[in-house]
């Protein structure tokens, strides 16, 4: 059996302490808006922030560590590299936490232009978050760029993007997960330096004051977010297609129709984030009405080919059932729901109704939660299992994902109708008029909790098995 | 004679050089104060100043009006107290000299004597009922549930299928994924079609029977008959309280931003929110919206824009 590499194991024990804390901030979040620790409000926002902020850096860096160890099977990427994003995504942990904590840093998770400068925190917390967000963005560039060069060098990029599928030739076969891995660092490597260049454009102000123009800034900003949030998604999608056929006992291969949808994929992605700017009448009318087509257009890949494609290979398979079969399957699941809330709040003339409120938040909260972690942390199940081989417990492990499951949906559903009953999104107390918000936050407490005993029961089920990776490691 | 008209002169002098405090005062309390203050309209994001000049020392107020983090930072108990109070939401400092303080003072002072005595603060507003769903909300939630559920049937029927192994027919598969691709397809398009010309920009071409200008800032909205492009305008143009339309009217609202992007949410009487747009530093957003119904309309920040976000709100009324 290939031995799990001693990063990746060390980029599972990151996420398994900071999604738990992470899940607490968000807990915390739900209690002040259920008016449950009246004390405590003024700490929302910032906990807000270290929570949005934490929660993408965490599944981003999780989706790539799970990219890096599909790599290592086909090609060559750099362990250097791969200690030096662990310890620039530490050092960027940190600067967090000083600029949240110590600073009140509060701009939300991306800090919209010219926010960190003009709140209520001192002017050293929002160079701390910017410097924070710096580190963290040069590192996983950095990251992103080395796997790139370990797929070239091992396909061209050009193989690695299946185009000699396109022009009729199987051959050499290349794994679908690496097609969706090349795809997604590709669309990486431009969010991160949008990214950068909103960065730059901070610090020059902070030096000479000069100012930027706020429409090119929300459009940098989430060009930036959006894509990068996206594509996380898309790297669990490649540990899908990467492990799901071990458990089928089924080949998931790369064909035309999957070649010419991540293609497709690639292009699409670079566009939807228009989406986010519907409500900013002044944006160029053409970017509105190509971001409600690219948004519509990125589900028919995803559902006609990658979910079809991955229901096809489990339909009357001799399927081996556990905790980490059972999350891929069901993670499958929330990507597409989570998806079809995305695909109606892309609507404009819904999105005029949905924008801001807690819809979002609701179907962002359904495929990172629902579909993004289940893949990720199923992935890591299986990675640390094919190694240590321990006997598995089907009724706990049943029972985990059960508990994941119920707590996550009941969750979320208090997320979608608050926000379908109009309840804003970031907003620490609801006003009377809409205090109906409260109730909601009370009963998204108590499945958040179920969510978070959940996890805590996964925990105990890899604890033995990440151990016995680790003593067996390369 | 001449002593009487000099007395005169100086006199009027001195009134009007009165009476230009007095303006400044007002002014400046509009252009800086009114985000988060009022006189005798309760408290805000900071407390109502009604009777503030008889609650503090004056040199107290003065210091804290000037420099209120400085005071902050020395652990004034007073400034301290007013901060937990009002949830660690820190006054700013919005570089003001003594004699604006000064002018600030006196403003309150008058204004706050001619307010009407501070309504007692209602005591624990009874919870509304929850809202009836919006129209377009309902159907947004309906179309959710229904996809939804059909993906959760799909997967429980598939997973129950590995009960039986068997071998699937791989070509039929190909098969039906070509008519779920051109299903999904068509209707997409379809969809398209008929959602893209409803989009809000379309509505830009009728001419409305009204046109509010509309600044936001941090934490107050602000709403004017005349352009707002700077603070300065703040204490210039005429606000309007809490605009009121006619039945029946198609509203122009042009939103803008004086500080950061703020967002402009319109929830209808019924607590449905019904039209919204970002309002924007160096941008003005035009947001139209037919004001079918009577009623008290509420307004809300929609973009996060620092720790005041969720008590910035206003409201209007129509006949
Ligand atoms: C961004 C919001 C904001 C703005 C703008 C603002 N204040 Fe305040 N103010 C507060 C808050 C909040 C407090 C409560 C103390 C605290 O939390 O630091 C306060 C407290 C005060 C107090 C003490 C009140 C008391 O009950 O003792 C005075 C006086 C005051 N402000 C005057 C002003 C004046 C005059 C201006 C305009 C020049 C102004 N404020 C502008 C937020 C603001
Ligand atoms: C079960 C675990 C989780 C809980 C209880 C939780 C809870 C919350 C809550 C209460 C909010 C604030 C909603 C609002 O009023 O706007 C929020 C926002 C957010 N959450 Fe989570 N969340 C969880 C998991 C995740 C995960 C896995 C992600 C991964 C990306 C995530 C990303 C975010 C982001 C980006 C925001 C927005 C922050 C902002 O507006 O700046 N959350 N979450
Ligand atoms: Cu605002
Ligand atoms: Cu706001």
């Amino acid at each position: 059996m290939r031995a799990v590499h001693k990063n990746t194991l060390y980029w599972m024990a990151v996420t398994f302490i900071l999604f738990p804390v992470l899940i607490l901030v968000g807990l915390f979040m739900r209690a002040v808006q259920a008016d449950q620790l009246g004390g405590a409000q003024a700490w929302f926002y910032p906990m807000m922030t270290l929570h949005g902020v934490g929660m993408v850096g965490v599944w981003f860096v999780a989706a790539m560590a799970c990219a890096s160890d599909i790599l290592e099977r086909y090609c060559d990427p750099s362990a250097a590299v791969g200690r030096f994003a662990l310890a620039g995504t530490v050092l960027g942990v940190l600067l967090l936490l000083a600029c949240v904590f110590l600073g009140r840093f509060a701009a939300g998770w991306y800090f919209l232009y010219p926010l960190p400068l003009k709140g209520e925190w001192p002017a050293w917390s929002a160079v701390t978050f910017l410097l924070s967000i710096t580190v963290l963005g040069a590192t996983w560039l950095v990251w992103c760029l080395d796997l790139l060069r370990a797929i070239a060098k091992k396909y061209s990029l050009s193989r690695a993007l299946a185009w000699h599928y396109l022009a009729g030739r199987g051959e050499p076969e290349l794994p679908p997960s690496v097609l969706i891995i090349t795809v997604s660092l590709i669309a990486a490597v431009a969010a991160l330096l949008a990214g950068v260049i909103v960065l730059v454009l901070f610090y020059v102000e902070l030096l000479s004051g000069a100012t930027s123009d706020t429409l090119l800034m929300k459009n940098l900003t989430f060009f930036f977010g959006h894509t990068l949030v996206n594509l996380a998604m898309y790297l669990g999608v490649a540990a899908l297609y990467e492990a799901l056929p071990e458990y089928a006992g089924r080949p998931w291969k790369t064909n035309r129709i999957v070649a010419i949808s991540w293609n497709a994929v690639l292009l699409i992605v670079l566009f939807a984030y228009f989406h986010h700017l519907y409500m900013d009448f002044v944006q160029p009318g053409a970017f509105q009405y190509i971001g409600q087509v690219a948004s519509y257009f990125s589900a028919i890949p995803a559902a006609v080919v990658t979910i079809f494609g991955a229901l096809l290979l489990v339909y009357h398979a001799r399927m081996r059932w556990n905790i980490a079969s059972l999350l891929f399957f069901i993670g499958l699941a929330g990507w597409a729901i989570g998806g079809v809330g995305a695909v109606i709040d892309s609507t404009i003339s819904v999105n005029v109704a949905l924008h801001n409120t807690l819809w979002v938040p609701a179907h962002f909260h359904t495929y990172m939660v629902a579909g993004l972690a289940f893949l990720v942390i199923g992935y890591f199940y299986h990675r640390c299992q094919e190694v240590a081989r321990v006997p598995e417990n089907a009724g706990a492990q049943a029972f985990t994902t059960a508990l994941l499951v119920i707590g996550a949906y009941g969750f979320f559903a208090m997320f979608y109708l608050a926000g379908a009953y109009a309840v804003p999104r970031r907003f620490a107390l609801y006003p009377l008029e809409l205090n109906h918000g409260a109730g909601y936050s009370l009963a998204a407490l108590v499945f958040a909790s179920l969510f978070l005993a959940g996890f805590l029961l996964y925990l105990v089920s890899i604890w033995t098995r990440w151990f016995k990776a680790m003593g067996a490691r390369a | 004679m001449r002593f009487a008209e000099v007395l005169v002169f100086v006199c009027s002098l001195l009134a009007a050089a009165a009476a230009t405090a007095a303006t400044d005062g007002k002014v400046l309390f509009e252009q800086k104060c009114t985000a988060c203050h009022t006189i005798g309209g309760g408290k805000r994001v900071g407390p109502d100043l009604q009777g503030v000049t008889e609650r503090q020392p004056r040199d107290w107020l003065l210091q804290f009006i000037v420099a209120p983090d400085k005071l902050l930072a020395a652990k004034d108990p007073a400034a301290l107290k007013l901060f937990e109070e009002f949830n660690r939401i820190p006054m700013p400092n919005l570089g003001l000299s003594e004699a604006d303080a000064q002018a600030l003072i006196e403003f309150i002072a008058t204004a706050g004597a001619a307010a009407r005595p501070a309504a007692p603060q209602p005591a624990a507003q009874p919870a509304l009922p929850q809202p009836d769903l919006g129209s377009l909300q309902s159907k947004a939630l309906a179309v959710f549930l229904a996809i939804t559920a059909v993906i959760v049937l799909v997967f429980i029927w598939v997973g129950a299928s590995t009960r039986a192994p068997a071998d699937v027919n791989t070509a039929k598969a190909y098969g039906l994924r070509r008519v779920l691709f051109i299903t999904a397809a068509v209707l997409l398009t379809a969809l398209l079609a008929a959602t893209l010309p409803q989009a809000p920009y379309a509505a830009g071409d009728a001419k409305a029977d009204r046109v509010v200008y509309v600044a936001t800032r941090q934490f107050d909205f602000v709403f004017s008959e005349e352009p707002i492009t700077s603070a300065e305008d703040l204490g210039r143009v005429r606000r309007m309280e809490r605009p009121e339309f006619a039945r029946g009217e198609l509203v122009e609202f042009r939103v803008t931003s004086l500080d950061v992007n703020h967002g402009f949410g319109l929830y209808n009487p019924q607590r449905q929110l019904i039209a919204q747009t970002q309002a924007m530093p160096g941008y003005v957003n035009r947001l139209r919206v037919r004001i079918t119904e009577p009623g008290d309309y509420k307004v809300l920040c929609l973009e996060y824009c620092a720790a005041g976000h969720h008590l910035m709100h206003s409201g209007l009324t129509a006949k």
